[in-house]
């Protein structure tokens, strides 16, 4: 990814773009997940809501936990920037089923964050499929919030060194051998992490096991915009648990199409700059010579 | 009256240090503070802004709405330089100016709402970029506009100052605008690509909030309809702002190059609207214009003041009557501020809960910051030659500052003569 890039500002300083076009295109579009993608899986019927994924993840995140809302379970009611993993219950006045939902980061395939961050802060690792932040990167500027489907990262609203924060799967821990705190502590195995692949088929499993359970016998996450690498299950219908009803298109593929093309070698610009030039060279030669006549006839200096 | 504009001239003839001028000068005083205490305690207790609406005004009425007043410099030169509308040239140093100072204060709050500005420094590395954000193409394209063509068409003004001022260095500043003038063409057409590269990214940005925005704004045409307004907006606040000289400075107008003005305005804002209802026909979602909702009625107030743009701006070019022409300007900007401040603010609804409203220091920087620019823009109207006028008014300006001349040296003839006494 990051020689592409290189590349491709190279070669648009030097203007020459034909030559490594084709290839260069194919890099620009969503990468595939590498075999080493990992993943967490959660089952929402089998998640007991006792919330010791949300200590374990403020533990391991060496946070104090939010204890604002619910100073008995030291809980969050949203995810904040203490709390980048939290619990929530969704429970219909109509007595249809209610559930538990567990919200952190999704680790997209192809993430709107990512896509819309200027200098790579927010990036996905290479081997892991992880979504990072890397804080000598960040500006601040908060056009992740804006832009993510899941509304995942939260800003530090006080201080004079604001982070961005969201769950990072417990990068440090996996790098030392370990699993995310999340799935490590779950008692009911409602969430489990493992690669995407092996998840993905362990949730296939499920499903043909106990037909008419999940909903749409499907797993959330498979291809929902453009796949992510948090996996759900759940018995009621997924939009209801905040888990934004989208296309098989990932976001930045479906609305960047146009800034993409656009902006591809800066190609149209550098061409649009060129046509101004030649109709500007043209007009000011003929501004020149009007005014040399204007200072002739009044005898002032002309104003540019 | 009708006098046709000929020579740009400094307001020679009116005081700058008035109970106005001071007053926005406190004003910016007061939003310096309060910004230097937003960068000790953070954004949250500062602003209004929170994780719903992560973005307040400064962003979305600072950035998204003035900088689209201040596309004068584009829209205009456009006009001027590209279609050949050659009796614009004398409201080019005024759109220059204009646009200058809305990007520049837009910029300095920019750097005031960010939360790790000091991490800015990337943007002078390339391998760190990521060329397909809208953010990224804004970040970089909206500091070099303002740094290199607005700053340069900029000095064309302060370098006649310059040499007036300091006739002994003068041929210094005569060298600096032959340089200039050399390279002048460059400049101007860097000066149309970048506005439109990041005033359309400034429409591509709120495209990956995706459902967030309303499905009246929502559309893959943002980015165009962003250059549109850009277009309109610069075109009627520049005449806004000439009127509106003629209204505190008693500067002449000309009629001609008003009309012509407000025709062009409304023509763009014709074919503008034309774009954006056939693309809400297109799309399918102009039944929603219909209900009765918030959305609905800011949809319909934007296109009002647009529609009335239109109307008032072929009658007042018809019946050559500046009132109307004030009129024109005035809803051109209301419709094209309300049009940019929706899909970012009014009716962009991340969750349902989301809630946001300005908290009264946020509001006063951001007030503070446009007070500052209007003052500037007065400073560098009374000294420089900015503001249009007839030749005539160049001389009365010249005869005025030879009897100041005169005064000062029969002054100091007595003042020499008492000495030798």
């Amino acid at each position: 990814m990051n020689v592409t890039r290189r590349n491709l500002f190279r070669t648009m300083a030097a203007g020459a773009a034909a030559a490594v076009l084709p290839g260069c295109a194919r890099a620009e579009q969503a990468t595939p997940l590498r075999a080493s993608a990992v993943a967490l899986l959660y089952d929402a019927t089998l998640c007991i809501g006792c919330q010791a994924c949300v200590a374990a993840c403020a533990e391991a995140n060496g946070e104090a936990g939010d204890t604002r809302l619910d100073p008995q379970r030291r809980s969050a009611r949203e995810l904040n920037s203490t709390a980048r993993n939290i619990v929530k219950i969704y429970k219909p006045v109509d007595g249809s089923p209610s559930s538990y939902i567990k919200q952190q980061c999704m680790h997209c395939v192809d993430p709107a964050c990512v896509a819309s961050c200027m200098f790579h802060s927010l990036h996905k690792d290479e081997s892991t499929g992880i979504v990072r932040w890397d804080p000598s990167r960040c500006v601040g500027c908060r056009y992740c919030e804006i832009v993510c489907p899941y509304h995942i990262p939260k800003f530090e609203w006080s201080g004079i060194n604001p982070r961005i924060v969201k769950c990072e799967l417990c990068a440090p821990r996996l790098a030392s051998g370990m699993e995310p705190a999340c799935s490590t502590v779950c008692p009911t195995h409602a969430v489990i992490f493992g690669q995407r692949t092996a998840l993905m088929e362990r949730a296939h499993q499920r499903i043909a096991e106990r037909p008419g359970t999940y909903f749409e016998n499907r797993v959330y996450g498979a291809t929902d915009g453009g796949g992510t690498q948090a996996l759900y299950l759940a018995r009621v219908p997924f939009d209801k648990l905040g888990l934004t009803r989208l296309g098989p298109e990932s976001i930045p593929a479906k609305y960047l199409k146009w800034q993409k093309r656009v902006y591809t070698y800066f190609a149209a610009p550098t061409a649009v700059y060129a046509v101004l030039l030649g109709v500007l060279v043209k007009r000011w030669r003929s501004r020149t010579v009007h005014e040399a006549k204007v200072e002739q006839a009044t005898g002032l200096r002309p104003q540019l | 009256m009708n006098k046709h504009w000929q020579r740009c001239v400094p307001l020679y003839d009116v005081p700058l240090f008035t109970r106005a001028f001071r007053v926005l000068c406190a004003f910016g005083a007061v939003a310096c503070v309060l910004a230097l205490y937003r960068e000790l305690v953070g954004l949250g207790p500062a602003s209004g802004m929170n994780d719903g609406y992560a973005w307040g005004v400064w962003k979305t009425f600072n950035i998204m709405v003035l900088t689209g007043l201040g596309s004068g410099s584009f829209a205009i030169g456009i006009a001027v330089w590209i279609f050949g509308q050659h009796k614009l040239h004398a409201v080019m140093r005024t759109a220059v100016l204009s646009s200058f100072l809305t990007y520049a204060s837009g910029l300095a709050l920019l750097g005031v709402d960010v939360g790790r500005p000091w991490n800015f420094y990337s943007i002078l590395m390339p391998w760190r970029w990521n060329l397909h954000s809208p953010m990224m193409e804004i970040a970089f394209c909206m500091p070099l506009y303002t740094a290199v063509p607005l700053l340069l068409e900029n000095l064309p003004a302060t370098l006649d100052w310059l040499q007036e001022r300091f006739p002994s260095i003068a041929f210094v500043f005569a060298a600096a605008e032959q340089m200039l003038r050399n390279v002048y063409p460059f400049v101007l057409g860097l000066g149309f690509l970048l506005p439109a590269m990041h005033q359309s990214s400034l429409g591509a940005l709120m495209l990956l909030a995706g459902p967030e925005v309303h499905p009246l704004w929502q559309t893959p045409l943002l980015p165009l309809l962003y250059v549109g307004a850009a277009g309109f907006m610069g075109f009627a606040f520049v005449s806004f702002i000439l009127l509106l000289a003629h209204l505190v400075w008693n500067r002449p107008l000309d009629m001609d190059v008003l009309c012509t003005m407000s025709r062009l305005a409304a023509w763009i804002v014709s074919v503008w609207l034309a774009v954006r209802f056939a693309d809400l026909v297109l799309r399918g979602v102009f039944a929603l214009a219909f209900k009765a909702t918030q959305p609905a009625a800011l949809f319909w107030l934007e296109t009002g003041l647009l529609v009335a743009t239109i109307a008032l701006g072929f009658t007042a070019s018809r019946q050559q009557n500046p009132k109307l022409l004030f009129h024109a300007s005035l809803a051109a900007c209301l419709g094209g501020m309300l049009y940019r401040f929706d899909p970012t603010m009014l009716v962009y609804q991340p969750i349902a809960s989301a809630h946001y409203f300005p908290s009264v220091m946020e509001l006063v920087i951001g007030a503070g910051f446009v007070a500052l620019s209007i003052a500037a823009f007065a400073l560098a109207a009374k000294h420089l030659a900015i503001l249009p006028a007839p030749l005539t008014t160049w001389m009365a300006m010249e005869r005025a500052q030879t009897i100041a001349w005169m005064s000062t040296s029969t002054q100091d003839e007595t003042l020499g003569c008492a000495a030798a006494d």
